[in-house]
């Protein structure tokens, strides 16, 4: 085996936690499967890719602005709109945030037109290069920093008052808001997160891949299996989750062929939740069915 | 926190079991194809089937074409609603069995097998798939459920498109059935209805049935069914079978009727969401409901695509959001609600003197 295989694997899956530990927790916490979450991912990588080719800011530093964008569009979407619907369970919830997400992807359409785009910084093309193994600084850097924001987002939620309150409002909504929690107020705050973490996830693309206004679609089925796999609602979970993902996509690319890339995944996937249903690092209590 | 939709059709079946007695609801009869009962309702549901009968005598191809879809996708949010309406079953990827329905019929016509033999033999392929994927996918509950049916419908695509003895990427050209344009539109139209209203009577037949009535335990509650003595794994495995062999004939319609199908039309997970935000619409686990809501939301669909060039999508999401915050319960369940709302004011204004006097 090539380390070259290894290496991608692990580049990419980098990427995948960043795109799936959104997706995980509003899954997890909310019960809301957030079909928009690929439409988001996309908003992020536009933003990147305005604020790049209009101001010539390095996509690295806009991270913070489509984090911020998405913040509010996803508190105020939850906020008006799908807090209203959830009551109705779970499966009216998907079918907003699907409304949502054909809305959304419409609108960049509109915006932004079909055209192709990418974000070319000066090092782009260039990178690493040890004992015949290559790593983009693109790629690396897009990584290193999913990994970081996971990584922080995980302290943050385990600290923080907020993340606290997150966390309880998981477990049991009732006595969260019985000990003082503002249930509203938190969704929102979470949906916002997930939502930031998508634009974060979008600016990341923007440098590595193709940026059009369907590019988020495909990492929707990638985030089902991101969040299954690692367990839902908790963030190294995903982060477990999505580097399982690209290691195997990868792995399966090198030893079967390319072509069979998805059918891995989704193949892996029915097996774990055949197999172990509350994925390879969920916790009892957090991938309740409800 | 999601059981509202299950809860709503609980009450109506217990609405349905004290009809007799003198509740303010009795006029409404709302059980699961209670409507029927009523004549009005039967003279309106002939009306309704007459005229689109008559409709491809009345209007262009075109709105024959787009009937023959919006009948298609009524088959299928129907076929739908036996698993995910009646049992609970929330089968994403049920599109995988129209897509086993379409290659099934199409490999086998190229093989020069008669088409209605074909579509048949693919109806079983899709009934023998189910049984065996079913008995380890049905023991996962709710959301794991809808996600490994998704898993196993991208996997699925993944692997025809592999498959070079059904064309692999480049699809499959399916052989032509030699009459006319005219009377080839015309066949399909018919199938197509003929198969919305066959499957819109098994559903009645089913909901009226021991099964049905086992498989809306199992949605309620399916520890407590099965303490009922209730074998619950052969009841799902039989409602998802026969699910999947209804949805595989409409498969093996449309790929007789498109002439040409390939692995992302095939498995369409789009469309998959499609019918089956068509039955949350309409209202699941009732009998008109996938019905209602394919005619909805397809026209609407079709009149927004028609109207806007651009940002039909758009429109389109706007429009599911409004339904969705607003009818969140389903259309059934709306209209059902207007109407006890409107017999209890009745009721109310007639019992008024009554109490008054008493």
């Amino acid at each position: 085996m090539s380390p070259q295989v290894l290496v991608n694997g692990l580049l990419l899956g980098g990427i995948y936690a960043a795109v799936g530990v959104g997706f995980s927790l509003t899954w997890g916490v909310l019960n809301i499967i957030n079909i928009a979450h690929g439409a988001m991912v996309m908003l992020g990588a536009y933003i990147t890719f305005l604020l790049f080719t209009y101001a010539g800011i390095d996509p690295f530093i806009s991270i913070p602005a489509s984090m911020f964008v998405l913040f509010l569009l996803g508190y105020v979407l939850q906020r008006f709109l799908i807090n209203r619907v959830i009551p109705h369970g779970v499966f009216m919830t998907l079918v907003l945030t699907f409304g949502l997400s054909l809305f959304l992807i419409d609108l960049a359409l509109l915006a932004f037109t079909s055209d192709y785009r990418s974000v070319t910084p000066s090092y782009a093309g260039s990178g690493l290069s040890f004992a015949g193994v290559i790593v983009p600084y693109q790629r690396l850097g897009a990584c290193v920093v999913a990994i970081l924001i996971v990584a922080g987002l995980n302290f943050y939620l385990g600290r923080s008052k907020l993340g606290r309150a997150i966390r309880a409002t998981a477990l049991n909504r009732q006595a969260a808001q019985l000990v003082g929690v503002d249930i509203a107020q938190i969704y929102a705050v979470t949906f916002g997160i997930g939502a930031a973490l998508a634009g974060a996830a979008g600016s990341l693309l923007a440098v590595t891949i193709t940026i059009t206004p369907f590019m988020g679609q495909v990492f929707i089925g990638k985030a089902f299996v991101i969040a299954t796999l690692g367990g839902l609602g908790t963030v190294q979970g995903a982060l477990i989750g999505g580097l399982v993902l690209g290691m195997a996509e990868s792995l399966g690319a090198a030893l079967i062929g390319p072509s069979y890339q998805q059918a891995i995944g989704f193949g892996i996937l029915v097996l774990v939740l055949v197999l172990r249903p509350e994925g390879i690092m969920g916790k009892q209590f957090f991938a309740e069915v409800k | 926190m999601a059981t509202k939709p299950s809860e709503d059709v609980r009450t109506s079946d217990v609405r349905a079991l004290t009809v007799d007695t003198p509740t303010a609801v009795a006029p409404v009869a709302p059980a699961t194809g209670g409507v029927v009962r009523q004549p009005v309702w039967i003279g309106l549901l002939a009306c309704a089937g007459l005229a689109l009968v008559a409709l491809p005598w009345l209007t262009s191809a075109y709105w024959v074409r787009v009937f023959t879809m919006v009948f298609m996708l009524a088959a299928l949010a129907q076929s739908l609603n036996i698993i995910a309406g009646f049992t609970g079953y929330a089968d994403f990827g049920n599109g995988v069995y129209f897509g086993i329905g379409a290659y099934a019929t199409g490999f086998l016509m190229q093989q020069t097998v008669p088409a209605p033999a074909a579509v048949l033999l693919g109806a079983l392929l899709a009934t023998v798939i189910a049984a065996l994927l079913g008995l380890p996918i049905l023991r996962l509950k709710g959301h794991y459920f809808a996600i490994a049916t998704i898993g196993i419908m991208e996997g699925t695509r993944e692997l025809v498109t592999n498959m070079g003895f059904l064309g692999g990427g480049q699809g499959l050209n399916i052989p032509i059935i030699r009459m006319s344009p005219a009377q080839f539109s015309m066949l399909m139209y018919f199938l197509m209805f003929g198969l919305m209203v066959g499957y819109t009577l098994l559903v009645w037949t089913i909901s009226r049935s021991s099964l049905g009535y086992g498989l809306r335990a199992i949605k309620g509650d399916e520890q407590a069914a099965a303490v009922m003595g209730i074998d619950t794994t052969r009841y799902k495995v039989a409602a998802w079978c026969t699910s999947a062999a209804c949805t595989a004939i409409v498969g093996g319609v449309y790929a007789i009727w498109s002439g040409f199908i390939e692995p992302p039309v095939a498995f369409d997970i789009v469309r998959g969401t499609e019918y089956f935000m068509m039955m949350l619409l309409g209202g699941a686990g009732t009998v008109f409901g996938p019905i209602l809501g394919a005619f909805v939301l397809h026209l609407i669909g079709n009149f927004v695509w028609s109207q806007f060039a651009h940002g039909h999508l758009a429109v389109l999401g706007i429009i599911i959001v409004l339904i969705v915050l607003f009818l969140p319960g389903g259309l059934m369940n709306a209209f059902r609600n207007g109407l006890a709302w409107r017999g209890r004011r009745r009721t109310a204004a007639g019992h008024r003197p009554t109490d008054n006097a008493a």
